[in-house]
C-alpha cells in the first residue's frame, strides 16, 4: 500500500442520501405488511397480574395482541453464556418494558389498539436514582500497579476531587425498528443494527430455530453510537408475531419507549487523587469509579481505567470500581463509553494538578510523554499524543495564554477561557472474510463484514478498492451489514475501519494477482473490466480472509458462527499496546450576566493511524466534538423517582446539541500509519473523536471564571 | 430553481392521465391516482381503515387521490401509503425536523400535519427536489461539504436549507445556524450543514 495521503473523495453514499433514496430498515416496503405497536409497562417494577386485550381487539384493523403467553421463555444458553433477553414476560424490571404487542392492518389501528390494552400490575418497591440505591456497592477488581499509596505519601503536590458524569441516551435520529418477514421457511429481519450477526444468533435462539434459517439485513443505519450494539428486546417479539400471523410485521418504536428500552450511558461518580513529585512529575494516581447498573446488568465498572492507567505513564496506580444496582434497563456502550466519562474526570484532575503546580496544562501534558503502557509494561506502538498537543496548540494560538483564570476577555466583555483535554482509545480489530468479484460488464461487487451507520465505512472500503484496482468506481457495490453476503461481526469500539480496510486491501492485491495470472504476460488494453471482456472471461472472483495480530484460525471460526472475535481490547495485543490519541482545544465564552456558555471554536488534532477517508474521518471528529459539547453542556437523562424510568424521555426534554450551539470545529490528523496494529496502519477514529473534549470545555470554563465544575452537564445555574 | 411546489416534479413533463380501474370510494383497492406521478409508489389501501377519507392533493407535481385513515399524519401517509420514504420519522412529535416537507411552498413538519388537512394542497418532498439525476444545488452542496453522516436527518435538513436560502436567512453563518436549529443532526454534521447552506446561497446569489 502506498504511503501517499488518500484523496478527499466524496462520501460514496452521499448522492443517494441527499435524495432520500437510501433505504433504512423501516423504509423497505412489503406487500401485505402489518404494523405493530408495543404496550409499555407503566410501573417502575412488579408483576403483570392481567392483560385485558378485549378492547384492543375490538379496534377495527387490529388483528392480534401478543402477550407473554405468545412468546416462549428463553431456552438455556450454552454452558457459561448468559441467556438472551426474554421476549414478553410478566415480571416487570423497569418502567417502559414491553408488556404486549398489538398488530394491526394500519399503523393508526396499531397505535389505538396499544392504547386500548388494559394491564393490571402488582407493584413492588423500586429505586432509580443513584442516591436512592437500596443495596450496597458491588466491587470489581480493577487495574492496580506500583504502590500508589506510598507514592502519594511522598508527593509534594496533590489534588483530590470527585467528579460526576450523568446518565445519557444515544438518541440516533433513526428510531429503533424491526421488520420481520417469513418466506419459504426462512426468517429475514430488517433492522438497523450494529451487530447483524449477534441479532441473527439471538433471534434464532429465542425462537428456537436454527441460526441458518435467519437472515439479518442492516445495510444502512440512521446513527448507531452503540445503541444498536445489542439485540433489543422487541426484535424477537416482532419476529414471533410475523411467524404467528404469516405476514410481514413492522414495528417502529416511539422515541419515548426507546428511552426506557434502549441501553444508555450510566451515571458515574469518579473519585480521583493525583500526586506529583518535586519535579512536577505525576507519580501517583488513585481512581475510583462507581457506576449505576441494573439489577442483573453486566456492563463492567472496571473499564473506566482503560485510558487513565495508560495515557501518561504514571507508574503507581490504584484503580477501584463498583456498581450500584437500580431498577432501569441495563446500561451499555454509548460512544466512547468508558473513555468519555473517565477522560472528563481524569483530564479535569490533570488540569487541577497542573494549575496547583503553576504549570501550563499543555506543557504539563507534553512532559508526560511515554513509550510504555505502564499498566502492562508493553510497548506503545505509536504514541503521537505530543504531536497532537503541539500541533493543536499552534493551530489554536495557545501561546501567551495567561495561567491565571478570569483574565481573558472577549471584545464584548464576555469572560473567555481556553481549555485543553486529551484522550486515548483502543486500536482494536476483528477478523474478516471478504469476497471480491470484478466482472467484464463493468460491475464490481465487494462483500465483507461491517455496518454503515454514517461513520463512512463504505467510503473507506471504496477508497482502497479504487486505489488498488483499475475498476469503474461508479459501478462498485459494497455489501456490508448483511448476513447473507458475508460473515458479519459487530461494528463498535472504533474497530470498523481497522477491520474492514486491511482485508479490502488484501482483496484488491489478490484480484490484481489473479488477473495478472490470467493475462500471463500478455498486454491487454483497458481497465480490468475491459481486459476481462477482451479475454472473454465474464468475471474473476476471489476470497480473502484476515485475522488481527495474535489471532488464529479459531477466531475466523468464531467470526463464521457470529461470535465476538476482537483483538486489541483496551489496545492490548500479545506484544504491544496500540491506541489512538487526540488533543482538543476549546474556547469558552461565559456571558457575564446570564452565565450562558458558548463555544465559538474548537481545534482537535487526532492520531488515528493512517487516514483512509479524509472527508468522513473529519466529519467523524466534528461529530465527536459535537457529542462532547452536548454531554458537557446539555445532556442528562433524568430518572423519575415517583413512577420509575426516565423522566425527560423525548428530544424536546433531552437536549442534544442543535446547529446554533455549534461554532467552528477545526480538525486535523497526524496521519502516521501504525503497521503494528494492522497492515493498513489504521487505528480508529469514531470514539477517540469525543474523548477528552468535555474536559477541555470544563477546563476552559475554569480558565474563564475560576470556577471548577466537576459535574456534567455544566449549566447556567452552576455558574451563578 | 426547481424547488417551488408548482414545478416540484423537477421539470419532468407530467403526462396527465386518469388511472382507471378503481372507484373513488374503494377502500380495499389501490390508491386512485390522477396523473402520472413521478415518485409516489402507492401501496393498496389496507383493510381496516376506520373513517376513511378521500384525500386529493398534489405530491411533487403530480395530483393524487387516495383513501386515508382520518387519524393518519401526513408523514405516515407519505411513508406507509405512498412509498415516499425519503421523509423521515425521528420523533413523531415535532421535535427533530426529520420529517420536514414543503406545503404550498412553506416548510412544515409532516408528523404534526394531519393528512386530512392536505386536500387541495401542493406538497414537495425530498424526492421532488432533484430533476431526475440532476441534483438541486442544495443537494449538491450537501454532498460537497459532507453535510451528513448517517443521512437520516438529511432530507429534512435539505428541505429546511432550501427554505433558509429562499427566505433570505442564509446571509451569515449565525443566521443559518439559527434558521437550521429546528433540524437536529445527532451525527453532528452541523459544520458541514452551515458550509453547504452558505455555499448554495452564494452559488444562487
Ligand atoms: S418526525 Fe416530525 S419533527 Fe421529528
Ligand atoms: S446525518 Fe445522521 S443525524 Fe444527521
Amino acid at each position: 500500500m502506498s504511503r501517499q495521503p488518500f484523496p478527499d473523495l466524496a462520501r460514496i453514499d452521499a448522492f443517494d442520501k441527499v435524495q432520500g433514496k437510501t433505504k433504512y430498515s423501516s423504509d423497505v416496503p412489503f406487500p401485505d405488511l402489518l404494523h405493530a405497536m408495543t404496550v409499555p409497562a407503566t410501573i417502575g417494577k412488579g408483576m403483570v397480574t392481567s392483560i385485558d386485550v378485549e378492547h384492543a381487539l375490538a379496534v377495527p384493523g387490529v388483528v392480534r395482541v401478543l402477550t407473554p403467553h405468545d412468546t416462549p421463555p428463553p431456552p438455556p444458553g450454552p454452558q457459561g453464556s448468559p441467556p438472551p433477553p426474554p421476549m414478553l414476560v410478566h415480571a416487570i424490571a423497569y418502567r417502559g418494558q414491553p408488556v404486549a404487542l398489538v398488530v394491526a392492518e394500519t399503523l393508526e389501528a396499531a397505535i389505538e389498539g396499544a392504547e386500548a390494552v388494559r394491564v393490571s400490575y402488582a407493584l413492588e418497591p423500586f429505586a432509580v436514582r443513584f442516591e436512592d440505591a437500596d443495596a450496597g456497592r458491588e466491587d470489581t477488581e480493577s487495574p492496580t500497579f506500583g504502590d500508589a499509596d506510598a507514592a502519594f505519601a511522598t508527593a509534594t503536590t496533590r489534588i483530590e476531587a470527585i467528579y460526576t458524569t450523568t446518565a445519557n441516551h444515544h438518541n440516533p435520529m433513526e428510531l429503533l425498528s424491526t421488520t420481520a418477514v417469513w418466506a419459504g421457511g426462512r426468517l429475514t429481519i430488517y433492522e438497523g443494527t450494529q451487530g447483524s450477526n449477534g441479532l441473527k444468533n439471538t433471534v434464532a435462539q429465542l425462537l428456537q430455530i436454527d441460526r441458518s434459517m435467519v437472515d439479518v439485513i442492516s445495510p444502512q443505519i440512521g446513527g448507531g453510537f452503540g445503541q444498536r450494539g445489542e439485540v433489543p428486546r422487541h426484535t424477537a417479539v416482532v419476529a414471533q408475531a410475523a411467524r404467528l400471523l404469516r405476514r410481514p410485521v413492522k414495528l417502529v418504536m416511539p422515541r419515548n419507549q426507546i428511552f426506557h428500552n434502549s441501553r444508555f450511558r450510566p451515571h458515574v461518580q469518579h473519585a480521583i487523587k493525583l500526586g506529583a513529585d518535586a519535579n512536577g512529575k505525576m507519580i501517583s494516581a488513585h481512581y475510583d469509579c462507581l457506576q449505576q447498573n441494573s439489577r442483573r446488568g453486566r456492563y463492567r465498572s472496571d473499564w473506566y481505567h482503560a485510558g487513565p492507567c495508560k495515557v501518561y505513564g504514571i507508574e503507581n496506580y490504584r484503580g477501584t470500581s463498583g456498581d450500584l444496582r437500580l431498577d432501569t434497563h441495563g446500561p451499555a456502550q454509548m460512544r466512547a463509553p468508558y473513555e468519555h466519562p473517565s477522560a472528563f474526570a481524569f483530564e479535569s484532575a490533570v488540569d487541577e494538578l497542573a494549575f496547583a503546580l503553576g504549570r501550563d496544562p499543555v506543557e504539563f501534558r507534553l512532559a508526560h510523554d511515554t513509550k510504555i503502557d505502564a499498566s502492562t509494561g508493553k510497548r506503545l506502538t505509536s504514541r503521537h499524543l505530543n504531536e497532537c498537543l503541539t500541533r493543536g496548540a499552534e493551530q489554536f494560538g495557545w501561546t501567551g495564554r495567561p495561567v491565571q483564570p478570569g483574565t481573558l476577555k472577549a471584545a464584548d466583555g464576555t469572560m473567555a477561557g481556553w481549555g485543553v483535554g486529551a484522550g486515548v482509545y483502543q486500536a482494536a480489530m476483528h477478523p474478516a472474510i471478504a469476497t471480491l468479484r470484478v466482472s467484464a460488464n463493468g460491475v464490481t461487487r465487494y462483500a465483507s463484514a461491517g455496518h454503515e451507520m454514517g461513520q463512512g465505512m463504505r467510503t473507506a472500503i471504496a477508497q482502497v478498492l479504487i486505489a488498488g484496482l483499475r475498476i469503474d468506481p461508479a459501478r462498485l457495490t459494497i455489501l456490508i451489514g448483511d448476513t447473507t453476503v458475508a460473515p458479519q461481526h459487530s461494528t463498535a469500539g472504533s474497530w470498523g475501519t481497522a477491520s474492514s480496510v486491511p482485508v479490502a486491501v488484501a482483496a484488491a492485491e489478490k484480484m490484481t494477482a489473479a488477473l495478472a495470472e490470467l493475462l500471463d504476460g500478455r498486454k491487454v488494453a483497458g481497465n480490468m473490466h475491459e481486459q476481462l471482456a477482451r479475454l472473454r472471461r465474464p468475471f474473476i472472483e476471489i476470497e480473502v480472509s484476515m485475522v488481527a495480530p495474535g489471532q488464529g484460525p479459531e477466531h475466523l471460526e468464531r467470526l463464521k458462527t457470529g461470535g465476538m472475535a476482537i483483538a486489541g481490547l483496551h489496545g492490548t495485543y500479545p506484544d504491544f499496546t496500540a491506541l489512538s490519541y487526540i488533543a482538543h482545544f476549546v474556547e469558552v465564552h461565559v456571558e457575564p450576566h446570564t452565565r450562558r456558555i458558548r463555544v465559538p471554536r474548537v481545534v482537535s488534532v487526532a492520531d488515528c493511524g493512517r487516514v483512509i477517508s479524509p472527508r468522513t474521518a473529519r466529519s467523524q471528529v466534528q461529530g465527536g466534538v459535537v457529542w462532547a459539547l452536548g454531554a458537557a453542556l446539555r445532556e442528562i437523562s433524568e430518572t423519575d423517582p415517583r413512577y420509575g424510568g426516565w423522566l425527560n424521555a423525548d428530544i424536546a426534554e433531552y437536549h442534544v446539541s442543535v446547529n446554533a450551539d455549534i461554532g467552528k470545529i477545526d480538525v486535523s490528523f497526524i496521519d502516521e500509519p501504525d503497521f503494528d496494529a494492522n497492515s493498513a496502519g489504521v487505528k480508529g477514529i469514531g470514539e477517540i473523536a469525543m474523548v477528552g473534549a468535555a474536559a477541555a470545555l470544563a477546563n476552559g470554563v475554569f480558565h474563564a471564571t475560576g470556577r471548577r465544575l466537576r459535574t456534567l452537564p455544566i449549566r447556567v445555574e452552576h455558574l451563578i | 430553481m426547481t424547488d417551488s411546489p408548482e414545478c416540484a416534479a423537477g421539470g419532468i413533463a407530467v403526462t396527465r392521465r386518469v388511472v382507471l380501474g378503481a372507484g373513488a370510494s374503494a377502500v380495499a383497492g389501490p390508491a386512485l391516482l390522477k396523473g402520472h406521478h413521478v415518485h409516489a409508489q402507492p401501496v393498496p389501501t389496507p383493510s381496516g381503515i376506520e373513517n376513511p377519507l378521500l384525500l386529493s392533493f398534489t405530491v411533487n407535481g403530480s395530483s393524487l387521490e387516495l383513501d386515508i385513515d382520518a387519524r393518519a399524519s401526513l408523514l405516515d401517509v407519505l411513508r406507509e401509503r405512498l412509498g415516499l420514504t425519503g421523509t423521515k420519522k425521528g420523533c413523531d412529535h415535532g421535535q427533530c425536523g426529520a420529517c420536514t416537507v414543503h406545503i404550498d411552498g412553506r416548510t412544515r413538519l409532516s408528523c404534526l400535519t394531519l393528512a386530512a388537512k392536505m386536500n387541495g394542497r401542493q406538497l414537495t418532498t425530498i424526492e421532488g427536489l432533484s430533476d431526475g439525476d440532476t441534483l438541486h444545488p442544495m443537494q449538491t452542496a450537501f454532498v460537497d461539504h459532507d453535510a451528513l453522516q448517517c443521512g437520516y436527518c438529511t432530507p429534512g435538513q435539505i428541505m429546511s436549507a432550501v427554505a433558509c436560502v429562499r427566505q433570505g436567512y442564509a446571509s451569515s453563518p449565525e443566521s443559518i445556524r439559527d434558521f437550521m436549529s429546528g433540524n437536529i443532526c445527532r451525527c453532528g454534521a452541523y459544520v458541514g450543514i452551515v458550509a453547504a447552506v452558505a455555499a448554495a446561497n452564494s452559488s444562487e446569489g
